[in-house]
């Protein structure tokens, strides 16, 4: 009957491991969407390996241990291989490694359950054991290394093997407790015998803290300690103090040992430094938000974004991939451990097993739910290891070790169980543990489903920049379908190309390292695939891929051909011109110099920001200018000869929506101080649609860019615009100041203005159609940062002739 | 097309995870209904108890339970009006195929054969255990090895 479960659970892991190892080789046709990929292969080995040794173990244990408790095997086998092939997927030098490690476990648990027949050695030779674990973790204060090179140094190593021998001491504590407490009768708190080991553990946590600045260890050494007195006192004066203890020691740490404050700082509020020193915990976060409920499989998530994913962070790597089914499960399995492990130590026949076993176990559930914790932000982060699943030979080692153990104490004939005197602290550990298990859980929970959604949308979440390489982005595109910037490339190497860089400023970038800006940036969910796709298509997508659909090109309403001429004419210049038609609001033409090329974002990228020119900046929606008398025809259109009064002109300019953002779809600026009128600036936009109203009967119309959408349903879909077309003047007076403002010999109406505030010159030009004007009616502005009367009427005359003649 | 097959082979995980813990699971309840049947089957061999108080009347009582509590207290299996007994004075409890004296920390002490109890130990027929004035003769049944007659499930006789 033992052999049968085992056998049948052992199925069941080695079912999970094959399918995870066939989606782990067809990962990389899922990130590309294409069948022609390098497939994985190489973790097979792994898996074969993991398969072979199982079944090598699965017989030496019904040979040796005919008695054993069925259920520690195969979870541990589970456990250990889910790690495997998570490390495997995550690093594969770090995989072989691991399965390195993985044989020589099971190899010395071979050798343990043959070889070692009772385990009153361990008893008889207590001092031996700790002495020797103590010394060779003494020698790490004086030769210890870290493999990767920075922070703690808790290792001994050579040659490229590393060995972490406060692992192993972790259950020699165990071993001499048990040992010690075993031996005396009867305890009374506060008394002599107890003395020995409060003062040798303490010692030795705060040794480990304060010196190796290893916090995690040195926590789990007080608990372990803390537990086993409680069972063996059965006092839960034991578990008050030594909590009190530990809230004093974090109070303390707080304020003087910086590694606690920093952990602490971290684990209260994350969010006020999430790219120093809550990098780690932020990017936890993240990746268990990413997997939500069924994780994004094996080889597709991105758990490699969080620091040390192998070994401190290998939970979050699993909640990503796995999802929160799988990390539920994976608590539900560490529970069937601790559990079983219990009901062992409650069968022992003598007190020193019986101890052992609960110690085992309790290490276990410590040492688990201290970095799982950690992980979803429940605890602290503590640098410690997940029992069987993180990377590390010594972590390996260990738990193998404590499923030796446990399985040897549990290979008990039909014997009766050893007398217990106080049964409470054995449910009461239970209940603890059960009860940091389900915390455990519920945070997951609560990061992978209630919160997951706001998380992934955080800036810090490069998920989306790596989706981008992988999902091709929407084109942008002129009003004749002339692209402007392009998605180029192929799934896994997406890349963006602007076709047409003097529209940098206007149409702006991309990029993975400096982000969004422009109109790449005010319509990203759009070219990005997240509006204007079905929603069950974005769901789909999100389920399959983690990753929005394909984005949708968007047509502007920018017409190249005068955008090129727009860009000549103002050449070298500082300034900005807008040219849009009068009545649809659409902007034919927008220019904004100096401009920048982003195609070389990687290389000038830093110094752009920094240039004092500001290329960055849009000028034409942006840029504010000194008003002067530049909207003069407007002003003579409504008030005729007589200047208003400035109360009138403020109301006046407040109906033109100059103390206002135009309702537009990109970034805009304006000037809401409205102290004094002789203060105040426009942007070059907010003057053309104030000046269209002249051109278009009265009537200011509602800006507009971004015009239409390509969707895969209905084809192009027009885009509304944003506001609303307002009526400012009269049909007659705009009229008649339009035609008043006829310069001689050109068939439209314009306005030159210079004006200069506080250092800042413009030349404005205003210009439009006339109201006899039989195509579409238009409106020009021009900007200058410069004293230019003669440059501002050229380009005038030639935007206007242009335009005139596009149809 | 590779991100359907994907997810189905995830789903298919998930299944494979919830099948071995609902295996576990299973396991787990049949191995509840299997200790207890088999703690039920177990046969106590029932004990006698010869009981004479201090004024020399004497009744004869019979237990066939693994554990039987002599005191004052009305709620022991054997109360006993006597001042010089403690509440829960001492405990007879059957296991390992033995039955065992043991008192429980009572005031004036219980005595086997005149020896004073100090840890559990094992009684046969003919003992007398005193407790304060009360003498108790024990008388044993004949102790049977009783195999479990009822064989659980189909073919799992473990």
């Amino acid at each position: 009957m033992h052999d049968l479960k085992q056998s049948r659970l052992l199925r069941w892991s080695a079912f999970f491991l094959f399918v995870q190892s066939i989606i782990l080789t067809l990962s990389p046709a899922v990130r590309e969407r294409t069948w022609d990929v390098d497939y994985r292969f190489l973790h097979w080995l792994g898996f074969f390996l993991w398969l072979g040794l199982t079944n090598l173990t699965h017989r030496i244990t019904i040979k040796y241990l005919p008695e054993r408790d069925p259920y520690l095997l195969p979870a541990a086998a589970l456990l250990s291989g889910w790690g495997l092939l998570t490390i495997w997927r995550l690093d594969q030098d770090f995989g072989l490694r691991q399965a390195a490690w993985l044989g020589i476990s099971n190899l010395l648990f071979i050798f343990a359950i043959i070889g070692v027949k009772n385990l009153n050695i361990l008893r008889r030779y207590k001092y031996v054991f700790l002495s020797g674990g103590l010394l060779i973790t003494a020698l790490t204060l004086l030769f210890g290394t870290n493999p990767m090179g920075f922070g703690p140094r808790l290792w001994l190593g050579c040659c490229g093997v590393y060995f972490q021998p406060s692992e192993p001491l972790k259950l020699l504590l165990v071993i001499y407790l048990s040992a010690y407490l075993a031996d005396r009768v009867s305890f009374q708190l506060f008394s002599f015998p107890l003395l020995v080991p409060t003062v040798l553990v303490t010692g030795l946590a705060l040794l480990l803290l304060l010196v190796q600045r290893d916090l995690g260890t040195a926590s789990i050494f007080v608990l372990i300690f803390t537990v086993q007195i409680f069972l063996a006192t059965g006092k839960r004066r034991v578990l008050l103090s030594a909590s009190a203890f530990l809230a004093l020691a974090l109070f303390l740490g707080y304020f003087f040992i910086d590694i606690i404050h920093v952990r602490i700082v971290g684990w209260i509020n994350p969010w006020t430094d999430p790219s120093g020193n809550s990098y780690q915990i932020v990017q936890s976060l993240l990746a268990v938000a990413n997997g939500g409920t069924f994780g994004r499989g094996l080889g597709i998530g991105s758990p490699l974004l969080v620091p040390v994913a192998i070994s401190d962070f290998i939970y979050a790597a699993i909640a990503e991939e796995a999802g929160l089914a799988g990390s539920l499960s994976l608590l539900a399995i560490i529970w069937l451990i601790l559990a079983r492990g219990l009901i062992i130590a409650l069968r022992a026949p003598d007190r020193f097993r019986r101890y052992l076993a609960a110690g085992v176990a309790t290490y276990l559930g410590i040492q688990s739910l201290l970095i799982i914790g950690g992980n979803v932000r429940l605890l602290p982060l503590t640098g410690v290891t997940l029992p069987f699943v993180s990377y590390g030979g010594s972590s390996l080692l260990t738990s193998f070790a404590a499923l030796f153990l446990l399985l040897t104490i549990s290979n008990v004939e039909d014997g009766e169980p050893a007398a217990l005197q106080e049964p409470k602290p054995y449910y009461i550990l239970a209940g603890i543990l059960a009860f940091g298990l389900a915390s455990a859980a519920l945070s997951t929970a609560w990061w992978a489903i209630l919160r997951g959604p706001d998380l992934l949308l955080r800036t810090d979440n490069p998920r989306r920049t790596i989706a981008d390489r992988y999902v091709q982005r929407g084109n942008l595109l002129d009003r004749n379908n002339e692209p402007i910037n392009i998605t180029e490339g192929r799934s896994g190497s997406y890349q963006r190309k602007y076709l047409y860089p003097d529209l940098a400023p206007i149409t702006g970038y991309t990029h993975p390292v400096f982000g969004q800006a422009g109109l790449e940036a005010s319509i990203d969910k759009t070219l990005r695939g997240l509006q204007g796709n079905p929603t069950s298509l974005i769901l789909w997508e999100q389920l399959l891929y983690g990753t929005p659909p394909p984005g949708l090109d968007t047509r502007l309403s920018l017409d190249l051909a005068l955008q090129t001429k727009a860009d000549a004419l103002l050449g070298t210049h500082t300034g900005a011109i807008v040219l849009m038609n009068a009545e649809t609001g659409e902007i034919l033409v927008m220019a904004s110099h100096p401009t920048y090329d982003p195609n070389k974002l990687d290389e000038e990228g830093d110094t752009l920001s920094q240039n004092k020119a500001s290329p960055l900046l849009n000028r034409a929606t942006q840029g504010l200018y000194p008003i002067g008398w530049m909207l003069r025809p407007l002003i003579e259109a409504e008030f005729g000869e007589t200047p208003p009064t400035d109360t009138e002109l403020r109301a006046f300019y407040k109906r033109l929506g100059l103390f206002e953002a135009p309702a537009i779809n990109m970034p805009v600026t304006f000037d809401d101080m409205q102290a004094s009128l002789q203060s105040l600036r426009i942007s070059p936009l907010q003057a053309a649609v104030a000046a269209s109203a002249l051109s278009n009967k009265g009537i200011m119309p509602a800006p507009r860019i971004a015009t239409a959408v390509n969707t895969p349903e209905q084809g192009w879909v027009v885009l509304p615009a944003l506001g609303q077309p307002v009526e400012v003047i009269q049909e007659s007076a705009a009229n008649e100041a339009a035609l008043s403002f006829i310069e001689a010999g050109t068939p439209y109406w314009s306005h030159l203005e210079r004006a200069d505030l506080a250092g800042t010159r413009v030349t404005w030009l205003t210009a439009g159609t006339l109201p006899d004007w039989k195509g579409a009616p238009l409106t020009l502005v021009v900007a200058l940062e410069e004293n230019n009367i003669s440059l501002a009427k050229r380009i005038g005359e030639e935007m206007m002739n242009a335009a005139g003649q596009t149809p | 097309m590779s991100g359907t097959i994907v997810l189905v082979l995830r789903l298919v995980t998930t299944l494979a995870l919830l099948g071995f813990l609902g295996w576990a699971l299973y396991f787990l309840t049949r191995e509840i209904q299997r200790q207890s049947i088999s703690l039920a089957n177990r046969r106590i061999p029932g004990i006698s108890l010869t009981i004479r108080n201090e004024a020399k009347t004497s009744s004869l009582k019979y237990f066939a339970q693994a554990e039987i509590i002599l005191g004052r207290d009305p709620g022991c299996d054997i109360p006993l009006v006597d001042d010089t007994i403690s509440t829960r004075h001492a405990q007879l409890t059957y296991h390992h195929n033995q039955w065992w004296l043991e008192d429980l920390n009572s005031t004036n002490g219980t005595l086997l054969n005149g020896t004073l109890v100090e840890m559990p130990t094992v009684i046969t027929s003919g003992d007398e255990i005193r407790c304060g004035a009360t003498r108790l003769t024990v008388s044993l049944s004949e102790n049977v090895v009783i195999e479990p007659t009822q064989k659980i499930g189909k073919k799992n006789g473990n």
